[in-house]
């Protein structure tokens, strides 16, 4: 039936490759992009941890060795002051106190000193806290064997100057860590620049591939669409073509059969009269040729009756609402369905070709109730509408979906015939059951079909 | 609430609030005129601002005259040298048991000026008669009872003369438990009035300064040899710290061992916990207890200190006032230390904008939950210049514990309580020997005041009043639990606490509904353990060490 439509051609491949690859890169790019940012942000939190928070932490405890250093060089003062009236040795718990507090400062710090410090620096500030802690032994061995003024010197000699010289190395620990610190907000700051950075980068990335794959699948679509219509005017013209095809060739053979056939029987049952007139009354001969007579007679009368159904001469000769008065009696009379017909408004003369089509889609409607519907009664309604030409058939036997061949070509050229007359037909199931056929015709194409083209046999 | 809209009008939202919390079931009746205690610190203040105008001055319940009735003692600061204008001294009121106190003070032969700061009342010679050691810028004074009704100045003859500071709070303890009181003594800083620091605001007037400015000044810890000496065992004993800046110190039982611990408030310096070693020395474990810093790791300007058992837990919880702008810090035993409790109990937020001084654990209600009262008073006049929120005269706050959450119900109880004032000292007792317990509260360079606190709970009561034989004959450090109907409470006998100042020593336990308890255990200081059951309330019970209980007629 499609033999005529060309082979499809490379351009009509369908696109599944295409988006499939553009879905494969799509998703490339994203596992992509969150691997990267991924990557990024755990090397944020390195920096942020492993250097700025650790620093931080270090700092904290820099200060706290810091406050107690200022702590011992309070107490020192006080104790070189001698103004307590009490023993150097009334210092020793305070000092323990400060040194307790002190030494776990140090252990903690030493875990969070970052990185950069050299094993040099490492190595100071703990070697010149125990030399510190040394002398604070000395100086209250000193004062517990009662040299209190020995001890006092070595304060001001010797504790002082290293406690001063703990708190500038703490100091410059201090300053060490916030210029670190300083450096690794910097790689922050850059790492956040080069994220949003790729972040803009991807989403122009994404914006265009998004835009190329709408694009493609727009194009294809609108191609598809193209094609479709292409098919289905060649799928009409195709139906249209056969239907002409069919009228023509029922009206050459409803002719022939009408004219020749019709006129040789004539002729045969005329000639059989005369020869039948020639023999003698009575005789076999007469009775014979009387006979064959009466057969050529019934013949006749069938070519005639088949030339009809195959296209009702009366339509052409006395127009479609003449026809049918005569085609339905004719329907019920062969098949014994009782039809149901009533006529509205003001009749108009419907074209010839128009009137063709009209009167095979009832035929095929009532085809279709003869043949399916499985009731013995229908209603035939033709009404003549101002604007249009309404023709419904309607049964309620079982209807459609049951039976009905749904894609029967009857079905297809009924709706073709409607096309071909500008018309609509519709199939409707009424709410007591069955169906309802309903075709409409405008007017104007009722009235002119057919006037140009006066016959679909025209061909 | 169907009728909150009418909460809209003021009227009706006071109504509504007075109808909505339970009221507090007592008042407070400001009696002070009324019972002729007629005070008038004087701070010395001439215009020099000399730092420790700010910071007076105490007092202290005691009944020295044993007649079983509460009396009351000022302490008084002085004019300055230079600037002398006014005659004044401290002040002992003698209770004449109607509610009304006569002015003893000359009689006592206490009528000496001296710059006082703080109170602190133990019987240190077992003679049964309280004495009295006044804390002082310059010389400390200890003053002995003869028990005729006058005191004599033994401060050269008891060893503590000779001897220049800027102390605070002290406090009597028996913390070697020889059966004899000892005494610590807060101190400041280093301070004299040649050796002022100029400090100022405003880049020409002169202000007070912090303490900041100053170096610390040890504690000092003093030695009963029981013959009426002492000895300074300061340094020996570990409580030497040059750089702490005490005003407060209060005792308890932290490690439940039966020896008492100390507690020191320091100002702008961490807090000390000096657990008692049991060998004569203390070791400062503070930072491990959580109590030497706020939880923000933050040295607070700790004024005034108590230490009770306010959850009824067993374990004593503490509190301390801060200066305006930190919280009090309202810490309960938690296991290994303590833990700052102050923000979700409503302490915290409703002490943030005041500077507490004096604060005590007391029974206000007699529900069986210690409640928390607080004076408050800042030491600027000027500070509504600096900040809006905060004025000079703060008012004092009660706050009543039910059932671990605090509120302020000083504007409920009447009294003109909550009027603001420069408060500082802060000291209960049940002078009016009705049970329940009343509040004495100092003013810096203003009046004293005193409230009695009138039930209307209908609340009973139990109280004891502990005579040591072998132990301390204050039974100062002794441990009293009381058992009722599955519960408990525990309270300890103590000197000290609060600020500068001394309530009474006996001890009061409020029973709710209650008419008796199932029994009390006595822990002497000693180490005696005694325990007695089924007791009526609505009495004062004495108890004499290893002799048995008698009831009182009343209380």
């Amino acid at each position: 039936m499609l033999g005529g439509v060309s082979r499809p051609e490379s351009e009509d491949r369908t696109p599944t490759f295409g988006l499939l690859l553009g879905l494969i890169v799509t998703l490339s790019a994203v596992v992509a992009y969150s691997a990267y940012i991924t990557f990024q942000i755990s090397g944020l939190r390195k920096v942020q941890t492993e250097l700025v928070d650790r620093n931080r932490k270090d700092s904290l405890q820099l200060l706290r060795i810091q406050n107690d250093l200022n702590l011992l060089a309070v107490a020192m003062r006080d104790m070189i002051d001698n103004d307590e009236h009490y023993p150097l040795t009334a210092w020793s718990a305070q000092f323990e106190r400060i040194r307790t507090d002190l030494d776990d400062a140090m252990r903690r710090e030493e875990g969070l000193a970052a990185t950069s410090r050299t094993p040099d620096q490492r190595a100071y500030l703990g070697r010149e806290m125990t030399q510190f802690w040394d002398a604070v032994d000395r100086v209250f061995a000193l004062a517990r064997d009662g040299k209190e003024k020995a001890a006092r010197e070595q304060i001001q000699l010797s504790l002082q100057a290293r406690q001063a010289a703990l708190s500038t190395a703490v100091a410059r620990l201090l300053v060490q860590n916030s210029e670190s610190e300083e450096q690794a907000g910097q790689r922050i700051v850059q790492i956040y620049n080069r994220v949003q950075w790729q972040v803009y980068v991807f989403l122009a990335a994404t914006l265009a591939a998004i835009l190329l794959t709408g694009l493609s699948l727009i194009r294809w679509i609108r191609h598809l669409f193209a094609r479709m219509a292409k098919l289905s005017e060649q799928r009409s013209e195709l139906a249209q073509k056969l239907i002409a095809t069919q009228e023509s060739t029922l009206l050459y053979i409803s002719r022939e059969l009408h004219d020749e056939f019709g006129q040789i029987l004539t002729a045969m049952g005329s000639m059989l009269g005369r020869a039948g007139s020639h023999a003698p009354e009575g005789s076999p001969l007469r009775a014979d040729l009387q006979e064959v007579r009466q057969i050529a007679q019934e013949t006749l009368d069938r070519v005639r009756t088949l030339s009809q159904a195959l296209h009702p001469v009366m339509l052409d000769e006395a127009g479609l609402e003449s026809a049918l008065d005569w085609y339905i009696p004719t329907v019920e009379r062969q098949t014994g369905i009782t039809l149901c017909y009533e006529k509205q408004g003001e009749p108009f003369p419907v074209g010839g070709s128009a009137g063709v089509h009209i009167y095979r889609v009832l035929q095929e409607a009532l085809n279709n109730v003869t043949r399916h519907s499985g009731t013995t009664r229908a209603a035939v309604r033709l009404r003549y509408r101002p604007t249009a030409l309404e023709l419904e058939v309607e049964d309620h036997g079982v209807g459609f979906s049951e039976n009905f061949p749904r894609k029967g070509i009857g079905l297809v050229a009924m709706r073709e015939r409607a096309e071909l007359m500008g018309g609509q037909i519709a199939f409707s199931r009424p709410t007591a059951g069955g169906t309802l056929v309903c075709l409409t015709v405008p007017r104007e194409k009722a009235e002119s079909n057919g006037k140009e083209d006066h016959s679909p046999a025209g061909g | 609430m169907g009728l909150a809209w009418l909460s809209e009008w003021p009227l009706l939202k006071v109504l509504a609030s007075v109808s909505d919390t339970p009221h507090p079931g007592f008042k407070f009746v400001d009696v002070t005129e009324q019972a002729g205690i007629q005070f008038q610190h004087n701070s010395g203040a001439y215009g020099g601002k000399l730092l420790p105008e700010t910071l007076g001055s105490g007092c202290a319940f005691l009944d020295y005259d044993r007649d079983g009735w509460q009396d009351v003692l000022l302490v008084n600061g002085m004019d300055w040298p230079g600037h002398k204008q006014r005659h004044s001294t401290l002040r002992l009121y003698h209770n004449n048991r109607n509610g009304t106190f006569t002015d003893v003070t000359s009689r006592a032969g206490l009528d000496v000026e001296l710059y006082g700061m703080g109170v602190a009342v133990g019987d240190y010679n077992n003679d049964g008669f309280p004495d009295i050691l006044i804390t002082c810028v310059g010389q400390n004074r200890l003053f002995r009872n003869t028990g005729k009704r006058t005191f004599v100045d033994v401060t050269n003859a008891s060893g503590l003369g000779k001897r220049e500071g800027f102390s605070t709070s002290a406090l009597w303890i028996d913390y070697d438990r020889d059966g004899l009181l000892d005494l610590f003594i807060c101190n400041y800083v280093k301070w004299s009035p040649e050796h002022d620091v100029f400090c100022s605001l405003d880049g020409k007037h002169k202000s007070y300064c912090t303490p900041e400015a100053y170096r610390g000044q040890t504690c000092w810890l003093f030695h009963n040899r029981g013959n009426g000496t002492f000895e300074d065992v300061t340094a020996t004993s570990g409580i030497f710290d040059s750089s702490s800046k005490s005003l407060g110190v209060a005792m308890l039982d932290d490690d439940h061992d039966g020896w008492p611990d100390l507690l020191v408030a320091n100002d702008t310096q961490p807090n000390k916990l000096y657990r008692n070693q049991r060998n004569g020395t203390f070791k400062d474990i503070a930072v491990e207890a959580g109590l030497a810093f706020s939880s923000e790791g933050k040295a607070r300007a700790g004024m005034g200190v108590d230490a009770a058992d306010f959850k009824n837990s067993g374990a004593a919880g503490v509190a301390i006032t801060n200066f305006d702008n930190e919280m009090i810090g309202l810490y309960q035993a938690s296991g290994k230390g303590f833990e700052d409790i102050a923000a979700q109990t409503g302490v915290g937020l409703a002490s943030k904008n005041s500077l507490g001084f004096g604060c005590v654990f007391l029974d206000a209600d007699l529900d069986g939950w210690l409640d928390l009262a607080v004076a408050n008073g800042h030491i600027d006049e000027t500070v509504r210049n600096i900040r809006g929120n905060v004025g000079y005269a703060q008012p004092p706050q009660l706050f009543l514990n039910r059932n671990g959450v605090f509120r302020d119900v000083a504007a409920e109880i009447g009294g003109g309580f909550d009027q603001p004032k420069v408060g500082r000292g802060l000291a209960y007792a049940d002078f009016d020997r009705d049970g329940d317990l009343d509040l004495l509260l100092t003013t810096n360079d203003g009046p004293a005041y005193l409230y009695r606190n009138e039930q209307r709970s209908g609340n009973s009561i139990i109280r004891f009043r502990l005579v040591g034989t072998k132990s301390n004959r204050d039974a100062i450090g002794a441990n009293l639990r009381v058992f009722h109907g599955g519960a408990s409470q525990s309270r300890m006998v103590k000197g000290g606490s609060s600020y500068l100042s001394q309530s009474e020593l006996p001890v009061t336990f409020g029973l709710e509904r209650r008419d008796r308890i199932d029994r009390v255990v006595l822990d002497w200081p000693g180490g005696r353990t005694e325990e007695y059951r089924n007791l009526a309330a609505g009495r004062c019970y004495e108890c004499v060490e290893g002799k048995g209980i008698s009831p009182q007629d009343g209380f």
